[in-house]
């Protein structure tokens, strides 16, 4: 187990080292994608050698940087199953990279890109198994600055440079969260191990507990992307190149999710009922604006990344209800929800990492991700068509795949709340419920539009007609998804038991397993069962025996294919085709109130007479209104106190020399008062 | 406490609040007035059932007095107004209906939340109702303050009153008949003057829209 | 044994029932407009017409165009195969519950929006955008009315729901009950294409929404989907029919309870089928920017539901 914690540290470490000293941009590439496969495997390897054995693995190595207990790994269950989760997706964006990153030679450093890829993988496979506090925060903090790097890869565009600029201001402000968050649980503690940590936690007082745990929601929350704190995440992922979009989305979020579980569950050993309701609040919170400003995105990317920010909501949704159940002494419902939650951030991973790397595909062949400007890829690109159609129907929580799978267990995990009698609960899960309905019906319909108007239909623009299909390297990447789309939910029930033994033994919950064995998901805690293997099988059966009845019976006289009647138009042209602003319009009316799209009209009437237009230009624009009431007027306050300061700066050395006497001074006086 | 006591004072508590829901959803005044009406029909005969059932034979004379006056004289006056006034429709409410009914769902959530203790303390088998009655009390508030038409508003008081009504009648398991009597004479006064109001806004702005008050202000 | 023979000939009950029961609703309303109306076998005639015809496919059209009617016809059978039917508890029950039927016809629905988006028509897109709308609009109603359903039984699973209001008859009667029925009633409106929420005769693209979905389709591809549609809409009576009123559905499985099963099944089709004639006739079709209000009002309805069944503990 060492042995192969070890290969996974020097693939990584090799793909790093060696893509910054390749000859050339072709071997830079090669290199990289190696380096990213064998880490990924490696660390795969790690996380199911973890499972199979049970054996925590422990490497410690407290001689650097002794002052506070120096570097520690402690592979534990929690820690494999995000590991294994960096791995899944490690693999196939490294492969699917290989052939991505072709479109950069030339322009930008090969050789940067691929160090920097490498050393995202390494520090994002480094947080799960932290085992103290600096070695957490040192590979949190490395994963957030080589991933600040990756975004701004495409540095020329002036998107990418703000986007970049979020993304760090963000990502520092939650990290100093953390911070705050870790040295308020280590105040009490020997060591700064978790282990001492746990202990030293029960012995802390309710405050305490409190303002941990509200620090850390908001600092890891701000990395899952939880609404207000996601205004990064629309236009970092967009920005970075697609395979770490991929990543990003699809592994570095679920990294927030897994530092609350570890603070909040493991650490904290669960709380009170309000942490969970918090919980569940802001993931439907996030969950609902997350999929209606998808729905209004032209941009592919920017819409993946809203839709990231609902799923990471549901899985909030899930936890939150784990951590109410929890502090309800409901231990089956718990578990339940706690697993629905995980499993639906395993999910995510496997579809969103194909979607990104699909919308990567489309970007790679028409140098577009404006959707109203594509259209008809899927007679150019029909396998990365397939696959998006994959990861689509997988995202809109639809059967038979792994998405679908994943909803029932979060529904399931609601239904118990209702019937209890504890106060507000019952409302709160009756609105929990009626949300994620809300947000599955929404997604679907945000990914009917996503995959129609990219896919379907005519191109619309001269770069969709000249559209070729992506490379082998690309394809094989999105293949593994898709496969792994399908996989997770026919392999339900031993992942939900697998779940259930990770989180057995956190805050005293007891392992349960799924009470019919092989094809039936049935929980303990849940209120029906189903089995996703025999549905999938009815619904595979059925629509080939309609297919082969249809053949043999009822074959008529043929199929012509040729223009069909357009209800009298002459031609049929692009422009009569839905537009994505089109398509998603009737929805945007239905929630004008909470869009408040702004409205632009010009019209140019021709010098004669007010009945002939010349021109007529419309501009509709949604700015999200936190970012219009919350993060402007916070920023505008945070310059002009910028500004303000600026007035010490006054360039007289004079002035300087006064504030040091000053500082002196005055620290000298609080040392007296403190004496005396 | 599945008896068919309770099970009907659930029925006739959701209908009522139903029918106050309506005055979210539809936009024509004339629809308000009706189910306005249906509504005080149904709660006089849940009145009369918790008589039959609880044994009070007064409470079955203040079912009648509330079928008499809110079921029909009341609505015959409204309807009086509304074809003086010309009314018709409420087009262009402060909030819009689909978040008006999904801000009354929640509202009637928020009621169940108010009267837990009530309803923990209560023994009456009518206590199920109770929540259902503050839900429409609190959403005829939310009409009034809601809506732009003065008959709406009128409306909405009426039925706030209503809601008021079955409070009590399920909290208390009926309220004597002088305490009923009473109030109904409150709620006939209060109607005649804001029928007098109504008339002199009428008069001045030539519509019953309430905004136009603000033009009074200089 | 004899369930799986049970399952599968439910199913192709379905089958042949479905076209007869959207004849007889045409029907109904022919005569409450004061016109003979085609006779109730009308449809089965219109599906034998269909697959003998040419199919035309546009030049614009993708492979998804040909398998979509596969998928949504597909798709529509496997629900026949959990719906309460004939007879309860069938060896299926545990296989798929109330949330997979749900899901499974937004299968349907998905694939048939992204058929309405691929020849590029522009009545297609519009279809597909509307419909979509109302689909995404109506799901927290549908999952809040399973809910409520699923309090008082214990369980999502559609068999055990049914032997509950078997074995209490009174709370069929219960306020969470009735009020589940009405929101499900409206949601069946709106999921199956009828009057307000779509007009299913009409043959202008303004008032349209399934039929411009479809409007590109022809002979067997179209006849799958009219029957899968029709399917779909005695999948909601069923629904509606046995979960809220489940007397006359066989519990022993024996030829004698099953022929009562099948009398009082045409009875409720006839009923429900009366129903919706009934407010067909009466009811103008809503404007589209009206229909979420309509839909808002079911979930209230919904939120009802849910909320009566916890006040009654």
């Amino acid at each position: 187990m060492t042995l192969l914690f070890g290969l996974m540290v020097t693939g990584y470490a090799f793909g790093a080292v060696a893509a910054a000293l390749s000859p050339n941009d072709r071997a830079a590439r090669l290199l990289t994608a190696s380096g990213t496969v064998v880490g990924g495997g490696a660390g795969l390897a790690v996380a199911f050698g973890h499972f199979a054995s049970g054996a925590p693995l422990a490497l410690e190595a407290p001689a650097l940087l002794s002052i506070a207990d120096g570097l520690a790994f402690r592979v534990d269950a929690l820690g494999a199953f995000f590991l294994a989760l960096v791995g899944l997706v490690a693999v196939p964006c490294g492969i699917y990279g290989a052939g991505y990153s072709a479109a950069y030679e030339g322009r930008y450093s090969l050789r940067f890109l691929g160090a920097m890829l490498n050393l995202f993988l390494l520090t994002m496979s480094l947080v799960p198994v932290a085992g103290n506090v600096l070695t957490f925060l040192l590979m949190w903090e490395g994963m957030s600055l080589t991933s600040y790097f990756l975004v701004m890869t495409e540095a020329n565009e002036p998107d990418t440079v703000q986007a970049g600029g979020w993304y760090l201001a963000m990502t520092h402000g939650g990290l100093a969260l953390v911070l705050a968050a870790f040295l308020l649980l280590a105040g009490g503690a020997a060591t700064t191990s978790f282990a001492d940590l746990r202990t030293a936690a029960a012995t802390l007082s309710p405050a305490t507990r409190n303002a941990v745990f509200l620090l850390a929601v908001l600092g890891f929350g701000s990395k899952a992307g939880i609404v207000p704190l996601h205004v990064w995440l629309p236009r970092a992922h967009p920005a970075a190149p697609s395979h770490v979009s991929a990543l990003m989305s699809a592994v570095m979020i679920k990294l927030g999710v897994y530092g609350l579980l570890r603070v909040g569950l493991d650490l904290l050993s669960g709380g009170p009922a309000w942490w969970g309701a918090l919980l569940i609040g802001l993931g439907g919170l996030s969950a609902v604006l997350g999929v209606l400003y998808a729905l209004m995105e032209n941009d592919l990317k920017r819409l993946l990344a809203y839709s990231s920010v609902e799923n990471i909501g549901l899985v909030f949704i899930g936890v939150g209800t784990g951590f109410l159940s929890l502090s309800l002494g409901a231990v089956p419902a718990a578990m339940l929800a706690l697993s629905a939650g995980l499993y639906h951030a395993l999910n995510h991973a496997a579809f969103k990492g194909l979607l990104f790397l699909g919308a990567g595909s489309v970007l790679h062949a028409t140098h577009t991700r404006d959707m109203n400007r594509l259209g008809g890829l899927i007679r150019r690109l029909p396998w990365t068509a397939l696959f998006f159609l994959i990861g689509s129907l997988a995202i809109a929580g639809l059967p038979p795949l792994n998405g679908f799978v994943s909803e029932w267990l979060l529904f399931q995990s609601l239904l118990p709340g209702i019937g209890s009698s504890a106060p507000l609960v019952a409302p709160l899960m009756t609105l929990a419920v009626g949300v994620l309905a809300l947000t599955g019906g929404l997604a679907a319909a945000g990914f009917v539009k996503a995959f129609g108007i990219t896919f379907l239909a005519i191109p619309r623009s001269p770069a969709a007609e000249h559209a070729h299909e992506a490379p082998g390297s690309m394809r094989m990447g999105m293949g593994i998804l898709a496969v792994a789309c399908a996989g997770l939910g026919l392999a339900a029930v031993p992942i939900m038991s697998g779940l259930g033994s990770i989180l057995a033994g956190h805050a005293g919950l007891a392992a349960t397993t799924p009470r019919l064995g092989g094809l039936s998901l049935s929980m303990p805690g849940a209120v029906g069962q189903m089995s996703p293997t025999l549905v999938a099988l009815g619904l595979v059966v059925a629509t080939a025996g309609v297919w082969i009845g249809v053949r043999l019976f009822a074959r008529g006289p043929g199929l012509r294919v040729d223009e069909t009647w357009g209800c009298g138009r002459i031609a049929q042209t692009p422009r009569m085709e839905y537009t994505s602003t089109a398509f998603a319009e009737p929805l945007r009316r239905v929630f004008a109130g909470l869009y408040r799209p702004t409205k632009d009209l010009s019209i140019d009437f021709h010098p004669e007479s007010r009945y002939f237009v010349q021109s007529i230009e419309y501009r509709s624009e949604i700015v999200p209104w936190f970012e219009r009431y919350l993060y402007a007027p916070v920023i505008a306050r945070v310059r002009w106190w910028a500004i303000g300061t600026r007035a010490i700066q006054s360039g007289s050395v004079h002035a300087y020399l006064t504030y040091l006497v000053l500082a002196l001074l005055g620290l000298l006086v609080v040392l007296l008062v403190q004496g005396a | 406490m599945d008896s068919v006591f309770s099970q009907v004072c659930v029925l006739g508590s959701s209908l009522v609040l139903i029918f106050g829901l309506t005055l979210l959803w539809r936009r024509s005044v004339t629809a308000y007035i009706t189910a306005f009406q249906w509504q005080s029909i149904v709660l006089s005969g849940l009145t009369a059932v918790v008589a039959y059932f609880g044994g009070d034979h007064e409470l079955y004379l203040a079912a009648g007095a509330l079928a008499a006056l809110k079921a029909v004289v009341i609505p015959r006056l409204l309807r009086r107004m509304e074809h003086r006034f010309a009314a018709a429709r409420e087009l262009q409410p402060y909030v819009n209906t689909p978040t008006s009914l999904v801000i009354a769902g929640l509202l009637v959530l928020f009621g169940y939340a108010i009267t837990r203790p009530l309803v923990a303390l209560s023994q009456l088998p009518t206590r199920a109702g109770m929540p259902l009655a503050m839900g429409l009390v609190l959403v005829s508030l939310f009409v009034v303050i809601s809506r732009k038409k003065a008959l709406t508003q009128v409306v909405g008081f009426l039925m706030l009153e209503n809601g008021l009504a079955l409070l009590a009648v399920l909290g208390t398991y009926g309220i004597p008949l002088i305490v009923e009597l009473g109030v109904f004479l409150d709620v006939l006064m209060g109607f005649l003057v804001m029928q007098i109001f109504m008339y002199q806004i009428h008069e001045t702005f030539e519509s019953i829209d309430i905004e136009q008050l603000n033009r009074l202000r200089h | 044994m004899i369930g799986y023979v049970l399952e599968v000939a439910q199913a192709a009950l379905a089958l042949l029932l479905a076209p007869g029961v959207v004849g007889l609703i045409r029907w109904m309303k022919a005569r409450l407009q004061n016109r003979r109306g085609a006779p109730v076998w009308q449809p089965y005639r219109e599906l034998a017409k269909l697959f003998q015809k040419e199919v035309v496919v546009s030049n614009n059209a993708s492979w998804l165009f040909r398998a979509a009617p596969f998928v949504v016809f597909g798709s529509a059978v496997t629900v026949t195969l959990f719906v309460p039917i004939l007879a309860v508890p069938l060896p299926f029950d545990g296989v798929g519950d109330l949330l997979v039927v749900v899901y499974l016809l937004l299968l349907g629905t998905f694939f048939l929006s992204l058929a309405g988006l691929d020849p590029g028509s522009p009545f297609g897109g519009m279809g597909a955008s509307r419909e979509m709308t109302i689909a995404a609009l109506a799901e927290p109603t549908v999952a809040l009315a399973i809910f409520a359903l699923a309090l008082s039984a214990g369980s999502t699973n559609l068999g055990q729901i049914v032997a509950r209001t078997m074995s209490h008859p009174g709370a069929a009667l219960s306020p969470g009950h009735l009020l589940a029925f009405l929101a499900l009633f409206i949601v069946a409106l709106a999921e199956t294409g009828r009057l307000p929420i779509d007009n299913p005769a009409t043959h202008l693209e303004l008032t349209m929404i399934h039929e411009a979905m479809v409007l590109e389709y022809s002979g067997r591809y179209l006849a799958l989907i009219e029957w899968a549609a029709a399917v779909k809409l005695l999948v909601f009576f069923s629904l509606l029919g046995n979960l809220f009123v489940p007397a006359g559905i066989s519990m022993a499985l024996t030829p004698a309870t099953l022929a009562i099963a099948v009398v009082t099944l045409l009875a409720k089709f006839a009923v429900l089928a009366g129903a919706v004639a009934i407010l067909e006739t009466r009811i103008a079709k809503l404007r589209l920017f009206r229909v979420p209000e309509l839909l808002s009002v079911s979930f209230v309805l919904g939120l009802l539901a849910v909320t009566s069944s916890f006040l009654l503990r």
